[in-house]
């Protein structure tokens, strides 16, 4: 259907650059520079301004027509000496565009040019940069998201690769040095996975996690928290839950991020013991991740509802050798009695979900839990297949094609779950719409909506259940 | 091959900056690292996508729209709201190869046989503009087809900032849409004037509709909030235009004056005393001694009924001082306003100001004090309030978060105001919010707590 259509009416998608500019915004004391048009950078500094009520460090390099016919390597190299005298940030992420690429520069080339200029320069010692390219004409968020990780991992990462193994012999149970297969599911557990624990708790263990953008602030730091009361000590690439979350700083106002991952931390990830990666959107992290930090990796689809959440508790207790804390232990009954509660509402009420690949599993996965169908799926990337039998409907599309599916359907839904822009269309059908993803413009506070784990899947059912009581 | 955009656009007669500078591109200046303002795309679409009865169709990749569109706060009356859709032709590798033109065709017949639109705008971008798509070929084969105004807008954005991008948005109204229909008769009344730049933001053109309207003064067009393809189509008809905030598009009042000799005014409608100028200017424009008295009748009526309502605002804000950092006109035309209101402005962004925009500052600034603020990155900006001892900063979102973080005092004037703060029920508005955000607490909670 889509491809029929020939434009976009209301688009889902969204551009690789603005997926990397994200991740770049989970870096601490960091700047984003967009090597384009100066609107390129507006864009997406206006949108993130809205959805996060915070101010965004995003410049551009301000080509104009002389630099993108006759290249824009010049652009690229003052953009960034100028940032770095005026703010003086601890880290330049750096985009590219449709625009400066088109012309098929080699931008990375000059990356690494104005790299060795300013090393011998001398006087940016503290400055730290990375390159991704994201022509907005190629791929999508999703990608330019994972391209941003990985720049950030072969720029950071190199030089302490390969030197973990002694440390990981600290992770007494996990036999990771015998382990061939060193990327496994929590399915693959093997008893012997744990078996010289001695009774003992493992301490110092340090997780590289790789989260995806559809986990809000809070979902960040609920997590690390997680990780924290297991004893391991979580290095989040990107970190958008201490940078993104809207604290009022000590300093007030900053002109880069004010939290987010440190550049020192990135620099020895390749000493930390595994790599958690979670998020459908991010499964092609596993093996690149992998082989540039040389760690055991381990990779869950979504960690929401009874069962998933349930499954990652099991793989912290492994790693960690410890027992899970009451206070979870409390949550998960907790989100039994929230299913029990809603179920009610849920039964034989039609849902329809607009969302990147990481809601649309994840929030279907508790709506099915609690009984709910789940009709029908509009999402942005086609990596959606392992989602097909969860809904009656689901291919990828924009707002319109939405729109028509539930029309097709004699508008036979009972909630609308998607971002700002499917406003209209929930108007039309009359029925409440639940709103979550990116963009947020009309509302406050998402970034305090917890909607992982035992709790956020309890308050995510309990939303829902609201927006069909009222409306039933 | 859509590279270029016309010279004449860099060129306006009108605007002192350009005379006394000779310098052409003086409008050129993004600079490498820069924090960044919008594209022509930006300033295009500004212009354009308020007209509520066309599609609006961004050809470029996804960046171009993809996470900007629906964000407008031009208010409709009408029934149609694909004005606020976004729509792009989200043009990708395949289409860099083999040419996105034919899609383009396909892409906006299949959304103008979905929503029956009176007009399609399609704003050219930097990719297809580099690879030298055709896209005026585009517009002129659709138009004839399609059987309603097609328009190609070369609005990509390595040719300037938003600020061209409104001229061109103007130039395209000029060249494709102005004159291509006569209004009926009995629309026409002996005062006909439009509005050019009034983008009905939180229903401001409803509020300035009604002032006009109260002494007799005919709306025919309003280019562009509210506005339909007719609407604009007709426009020549008007005895009078009156440019309202936006420099850039004294431009196309120019070009319609030089061809339909439509004489044009420069006005603000922000604050009393410069809705009843803007009005009394209008009435003098049409030389009718009897508009005149009705009109001068009515701004006394008005001023007595808007005193009377900003007068407990206005007793709590007499000597508060006000920073305004906000663009161009409105860097002059909010002084006014908040000169209503009683309230001292200390300091005004200049930054996108012409000269002329520089000697109204003057002129309202009795004593001569007003710093003019040329530089206002945020570090600048706080230390200004602070050093200045003001009370509350009016700028655009942008500055919203500079402010609060600082747990200075904030109101938005800019496009994403919350408020109407145009013609006369907009200064009770503006005193309003004023005085609401000085007196909340939360800045002292918080400087308590921490």
């Amino acid at each position: 259907m889509e491809n029929l259509k020939n434009i976009e009416i209301n688009p889902l998608k969204t551009s690789s650059s603005l997926g990397a500019v994200i991740v770049f915004l989970g870096v601490k004391n960091a700047v984003v520079l967009m090597h384009g048009s100066q609107g390129c950078a507006s864009f997406d500094k206006v949108t993130l301004t809205k959805h996060y009520r915070e101010n965004i460090p995003i410049y551009t390099t301000a080509l104009n027509e002389l630099g993108a016919i006759l290249g824009g390597s010049d652009y690229l190299k003052a953009g960034v000496k100028n940032i770095a005298d005026k703010i003086n940030p601890a880290f330049i992420g750096i985009t590219s565009t449709g625009l400066s690429e088109v012309n098929g520069e080699d931008i990375n080339a000059t990356f690494n040019e104005l790299k060795k200029e300013l090393k011998e320069s001398g006087s940016y010692e503290n400055l730290n940069m990375a390159y991704v390219s994201t022509p907005d004409y190629n791929g999508n968020f999703e990608e330019g998201y994972k391209n941003a990780i990985l720049a950030l991992l072969k720029e950071f990462c190199k030089d302490t690769k390969n030197t973990a193994n002694t440390i990981n012999n600290n992770l007494a149970g996990l036999n990771i040095n015998d382990d061939k297969n060193n990327i496994r599911n929590i399915t693959d557990y093997k008893n012997s996975d744990y078996k010289n624990n001695n009774g003992k708790n493992i301490q110092n263990i340090r997780a590289n996690v790789f989260c995806p953008f559809s986990f809000t602030a809070i979902d960040f730091l609920e997590l690390r928290e997680l990780l924290e009361d297991f004893g391991i000590t979580p290095v989040m690439i990107p970190d958008l839950g201490t940078s993104m979350d809207g604290h009022l700083d000590e300093s007030g106002y900053l002109q880069t991020t004010s939290g987010g991952v440190d550049i020192k931390d990135l620099k020895t990830i390749g000493l930390n013991n595994l790599n958690i990666i979670i998020g459908s959107s991010l499964k092609g992290l596993i093996a690149p991740v992998k082989e540039i930090t040389g760690l055991n990796t381990y990779y869950f689809s979504n960690i929401s509802g009874l069962k998933n959440t349930d499954l990652f508790f099991k793989f912290l207790e492994k790693i960690s050798l410890r027992k899970t804390p009451e206070k979870y232990k409390r949550q998960k009954r907790q989100l039994m009695d929230a299913y029990l509660d809603s179920h009610f509402y849920f039964l034989g009420k039609n849902i329809a979900i607009a969302e990147g690949i990481d809601i649309l599993d994840s929030f279907s996965e508790i709506f099915a839990e609690v009984g709910a169908n789940i009709k029908i799926g509009v999402t942005t990337s086609s990596s959606y297949v392992n989602l097909k039998n969860r809904f009656e409907i689901l291919t990828e599309g924009d707002i319109d094609l939405f729109g028509e599916l539930i029309e097709a359907d004699g508008n036979n839904i009972d909630i609308v779950i998607s971002n700002s822009n499917a406003k209209y269309t929930a108007e039309k059908i009359g029925v409440p719409i639940l709103k979550a993803g990116f963009p947020l413009i009309d509302q406050i506070g998402h970034n305090f909506k917890h909607r992982i784990l035992y709790k956020g899947s309890a308050n995510l059912v309990y939303e829902a259940a609201n927006l069909l009581m009222k409306n039933s | 091959m859509q590279l270029k955009v016309k010279e004449e656009l860099f060129d306006e007669p009108t605007c002192s900056h350009n005379i006394q500078k000779k310098e052409k591109k003086a409008c050129k200046t993004a600079v490498p690292g820069s924090s960044t303002g919008g594209c022509s795309l930006d300033g295009a679409y500004i212009v354009l996508s308020p007209i509520r009865d066309a599609l609006h169709v961004v050809h470029g990749p996804i960046n171009c729209l993809g996470n900007s569109y629906n964000q407008r706060t031009s208010e409709s009356k009408g029934n149609e709201i694909f004005y606020m859709y976004g729509m792009t032709s989200s043009i990708n590798e395949n289409d860099l190869i083999f040419g996105s033109e034919d899609k383009l065709k396909k892409g906006i017949i299949y959304a103008v046989n979905k929503f029956k639109p009176k007009g399609v705008f399609i704003y050219n971008t930097c990719v297809p503009a580099l690879t030298g798509e055709d896209i005026g070929g585009v517009a002129k084969e659709l138009a004839e087809k399609l059987n309603i105004p097609v328009v190609p807008v070369s609005s990509q954005g390595f040719s300037g900032g938003k600020n061209l991008g409104n001229k061109i948005a103007g130039d395209v109204l000029f060249e494709y849409v102005i004159g291509k229909k006569e209004p009926d008769i009995d629309i026409l009344t002996d005062y006909n004037i439009n509005l050019i730049g009034e983008y009905n933001i939180k229903g401001e053109l409803f509020l300035i509709k009604k002032a006009l309207n109260d002494s007799g003064i005919n709306l025919l067009s309003n280019i562009t909030g509210n506005a339909t393809m007719e609407e604009i189509m007709y426009s020549h008809k008007a005895g009078l235009n009156v440019v309202v905030c936006s420099k850039a598009l004294v431009y196309l009042a120019r070009k319609m004056e030089e061809k339909y000799g439509i004489p044009f005014i420069e006005e603000s409608f922000f604050g009393l005393s410069s809705t009843n100028n803007a009005i009394m200017h209008i009435a003098e424009s049409f030389k009718d001694a009897k508009l005149i008295e009705k009109v001068k009748k009515n701004i006394e009526l008005n001023t007595k009924k808007i005193q009377k309502k900003i007068e407990p605002y206005k007793k709590f804000l007499t000597g508060k001082r006000v920073l305004l950092y906000t663009g161009g006109v409105k860097s002059w035309s909010l002084i006014s306003a908040l000169n209503d209101l009683g309230m001292k402005v200390i300091a005004t962004g200049v930054k996108k100001s012409t000269e002329e925009d520089k000697n109204k500052i003057k002129e309202f600034d009795a004593n001569g004090n007003i710093i003019m603020l040329d530089n206002g990155n945020p570090v600048n900006l706080i230390k200004m309030i602070k050093d200045e001892q003001a009370d509350i900063l009016l700028a655009g979102g942008r500055n919203q978060y500079t402010a609060i973080k600082s747990l200075i005092p904030f109101l938005d004037v800019n496009q994403e105001r919350g408020n109407p703060y145009t013609s006369y029920d907009g200064v009770v508005h503006l005193g309003r919010q004023i005085y609401l955000e000085l007196n909340s607490p939360v800045y002292d909670v918080i400087r308590k707590a921490s």
